[in-house]
């Protein structure tokens, strides 16, 4: 008979912690405080140390070189240099930025919140991940700037010859291969929509058929795309088969990680390394024309 | 055997009293001072800046490495360029033939005006780095999953406010720098589809930086942002209450 009488957990309502919980006020209060009072001082000093800049009066007809955006939008500036403007200027980071709003909507999860990285492969992700971006992006922009034939070329006397010219940097896809003539001009669409128009669409009006420039289409947008959809695909995808990424949190953690190292990579080079020209340039050798007539 | 008398009350404690147990003095602030923990947790209940905050917290919360305030640091430089904002307001005019003679009267003849405009500037620097390093907290704390999955929306909301902020800033000064960053800056707006030289000739009211461009940014970067932002600021610090407070383990 006893057997029959077995212990059975008892569900009680949870608790609220108290034990596990402080006072706002002093606990929390005091942090802020401190906080606040060391970014006060900090400024302060940093106020009285470096002036803000204050170049001459604004002049339309004296342009610098190189003229920049603010730095928080240099990564933009640096992406405009690759790529077709309209994709790298607003449509790339009107993307990116909804992407980065659906977060969490992709991710519904409540599993490993409050904690920092919260999965077990999650350092190792991020770690990755940001290499992968900052590397990738460093040796795009290098590939870009003809930099990386250079130093082949002239380090290892590695020569691809006229051959291989083509694979210089991007635009030499454009600029020597021997497209056929008729591939720059293929009417596509009976009205102007402005989008992808090459030059002998200039002038003409709304009901000309516009002319897609197919070499230039597919080294101004398509190859850029592949890079940028394409390299996280594949890090994460790799990331997936080495066992790594296992939730879509993961996932996340990597594409982020990713974004955070090429777009540091971005601001930097666009902010220390973009001289004259925007050529690519070591941050010490980073000189800016004022762009006074005759002083340049 | 004596009886123990209480101590006469001497001439400090006799101002103390006199200053905060008076009747004005009570009228503003309701309780006594937070020395216990009644009073601790009502002068947060009954503050209106303090009541931003529960009145209890989870002790993990207030670790420093948990959220290394960055949230509310980007908040306090937000005021912080409030009021340098409106000390430079007072000198500056946003017209052209002003607006750059302005900002070398505010350097030279303005007393701590040189104090002023470095610190705005330092500030709207620390801000964009200081958002953007909150964003990072959060996302790598796991702080945007459920329920806080809005809350993160209003952040990118923010993030992009802060940029407009410090972009429309950046013209004010009227200098080579600032025009040809605005320049650069629009341009980029402007090479949008379809919608682009619209919203570029939109926010330079003309075809290239001048007068109605330094005025458009001056409105937008001193009242209408402004505005905007403290709108999201609200709604962000309303859902952090209302979706349990910082993110923590389940």
């Amino acid at each position: 008979m006893a057997t029959a009488v077995v212990a059975r957990p008892v569900a009680r309502p949870q608790a609220r912690a108290r034990d596990e919980e402080v006072l706002v006020w002093p606990d929390l209060v005091f942090v802020e405080f401190i906080s606040a009072l060391l970014f006060t001082i900090t400024l302060f000093v940093l106020a009285l140390l470096v002036n803000a800049p204050l170049l001459d009066e604004a002049n339309a007809d004296v342009t610098p070189n190189p003229s920049k955006a603010p730095w928080y939008l240099l990564n933009l500036q640096e992406l405009l240099l690759h790529m077709n403007a309209a994709m790298a200027g607003v449509i790339i980071p009107t993307i990116w930025l909804g992407v980065l709003a659906a977060f969490p909507y992709f991710d519904r999860e409540t599993q490993g919140q409050g904690k920092w990285f919260g999965t077990p492969q999650a350092v190792k992700i991020t770690a990755w991940g940001s290499l992968v971006g900052f590397a990738g992006t460093w040796l795009l922009i290098l590939w870009d700037s003809g930099k990386l034939a250079f130093f082949l070329n002239d380090w290892f006397g590695w020569s691809g010859g006229d051959r291989l010219r083509f694979l210089e940097n991007v635009r030499a896809i454009q600029s020597q291969v021997p497209w056929p003539t008729w591939s720059t001009s293929i009417p596509y669409l009976p009205f102007n929509l402005k989008l992808l128009s090459s030059d002998a669409d200039a002038g003409q009006g709304p009901t000309q058929f516009q002319h897609l420039n197919f070499p230039g289409w597919i080294v101004e947008q398509q190859i850029p795309i592949m890079f940028m959809v394409g390299l996280p695909c594949v890090m994460i995808f790799l990331m997936y088969k080495a066992g790594w990424v296992q939730t879509r949190r993961d996932a996340l953690l990597a594409l982020f990680s990713g974004f955070i190292g090429a777009y540091g990579v971005l601001t930097l080079v666009g902010t220390a390394f973009r001289g004259a020209g925007q050529e690519l340039v070591f941050p010490w050798e980073l000189t800016v024309s004022e762009g006074i007539p005759g002083q340049e | 055997m004596a009886v123990e008398q209480p101590a006469r009350p001497n001439l400090a404690d006799k101002i103390y009293d006199k200053m905060f147990h008076n009747y004005v003095w009570k009228s503003i602030f309701r309780t006594g001072y937070p020395n216990t923990p009644r009073n601790q947790m009502l002068v947060v209940a009954t503050n209106v800046f303090l009541h931003l905050h529960p009145t209890r917290i989870h002790r993990t919360h207030v670790k420093i490495t948990h959220t290394y305030c960055l949230g509310g640091l980007s908040f306090f430089m937000f005021l912080g360029l409030t009021i340098t904002g409106i000390l430079l307001m007072f000198y500056y005019v946003p017209s052209v033939d002003r607006a750059y003679l302005d900002m070398q009267n505010i350097q030279t003849n303005v007393q701590f005006g040189q104090l002023m405009r470095n610190l705005h500037r330092w500030m709207a620097h620390a801000m964009v780095i200081l958002v953007f390093l909150h964003m990072m907290r959060v996302f790598y704390t796991g702080a945007y999953k459920p329920p806080r999955e809005f809350n993160w929306v209003v952040g990118v909301v923010l993030l992009v406010l802060t940029f407009l902020l410090s972009f429309t800033g950046y013209l004010l000064p009227w200098d080579q720098l600032a025009f040809w960053a605005i320049t650069v800056g629009t341009n980029i707006a402007g090479s949008a589809p379809v919608l682009g030289p619209k919203s570029r000739f939109w926010l330079l009211g003309g075809l290239q930086v001048g007068p109605d461009a330094l005025i458009r940014f001056y409105t937008l970067h001193v009242i209408g942002l402004p505005l905007l932002a403290a709108i999201f600021m609200a709604i962000h610090f309303w859902r952090i209450r209302r979706d349990g407070g910082l993110a923590r383990p389940l």
